[in-house]
């Protein structure tokens, strides 16, 4: 994280903040086309601006396994990206969906890492995003596991390994 | 709604915003409802997107808007027919 902070230029703080602005712009502006209601908070989180609508009903905006967030997340970037001419990496979070997602894949990391000590073999989980599979290799290595990925997008996946 | 949010949706990721244009057309293909966007030859690139990406994310955005409607989109550049 020093590292990184250190290889960013001073500005990032206040592109990433910018980021968010255009975000909620872009966002705030369909919510009211579709008359949907919804408050749009805004976040730096590390090194990418972090986007949430929250309240209301905005289940329709999630979809199924949180398919329309994703379309929506990719729109918001290309709107992001257009503005400031480099490419986003700015998170969009819906009704808590990611937020409720990351806790879940938490706990699914930690749980993987207990058992690929207790039964002293490797535990492989089903395939995930990038995204995903950070959450869960962080939760193993707070949870003192050892982990690594395999295969190839997107059936690729996160391997828990026994302690050596 | 559908064609203001489509509209606003795709303004705001191409260069030229202001040749973008969204109309409905009804029936013409079957049940459920046709949008047509038009947009800057130079902006077709950004609104399918890599392998078609772009336009499966609109596609979805809309898909979820219109609720139970089945809704297409065709993508047209302005000077087409």
């Amino acid at each position: 994280m020093t590292d990184d902070a250190a290889a960013q230029p001073a500005s990032n703080a206040t592109n990433l903040e910018r980021e968010g602005d255009i975000a909620a712009d872009y966002l705030e502006a369909l919510l009211d086309i579709a008359d949907l209601d919804g408050d749009i908070d805004m976040d730096v989180e590390g090194s990418r601006a972090v986007v949430s609508i929250v309240g209301g009903d905005l289940s329709a905006l999630v979809g199924d396994d949180g398919e329309v967030l994703d379309a929506l997340q990719d729109l918001t970037r290309l709107a992001v990206t257009r503005e400031m001419g480099e490419r986003s990496r700015l998170m969009l979070d819906i009704a808590g969906f990611r937020a409720a997602r990351r806790a879940e894949l938490s706990a699914v990391g930690t749980q993987a890492a207990a058992d690929a000590a207790s039964r002293a073999e490797a535990v492989r989980l089903a395939p995930m995003t990038p995204f995903e599979r950070k959450v869960v290799h962080d939760a193993v290595a707070a949870a003192g596991g050892r982990s690594e990925s395999e295969g190839e997008e997107p059936q690729r996946r996160v391997v828990v390994l026994p302690p050596e | 709604m559908l064609e203001e949010a489509l509209e606003h949706l795709v303004r705001g990721i191409v260069d030229n915003p202001d040749d973008v244009q969204v109309r409905t057309r009804s029936g013409r293909r079957g049940p459920g409802t046709t949008l047509e966007v038009r947009v800057n030859p130079s902006d077709m690139g950004r609104v399918i997107g890599k392998a078609g990406r772009t336009a499966t994310s609109l596609r979805t955005v809309l898909g979820a808007l219109a609720g139970s409607r089945a809704v297409r989109i065709d993508f047209l550049d302005v000077h087409e027919r």
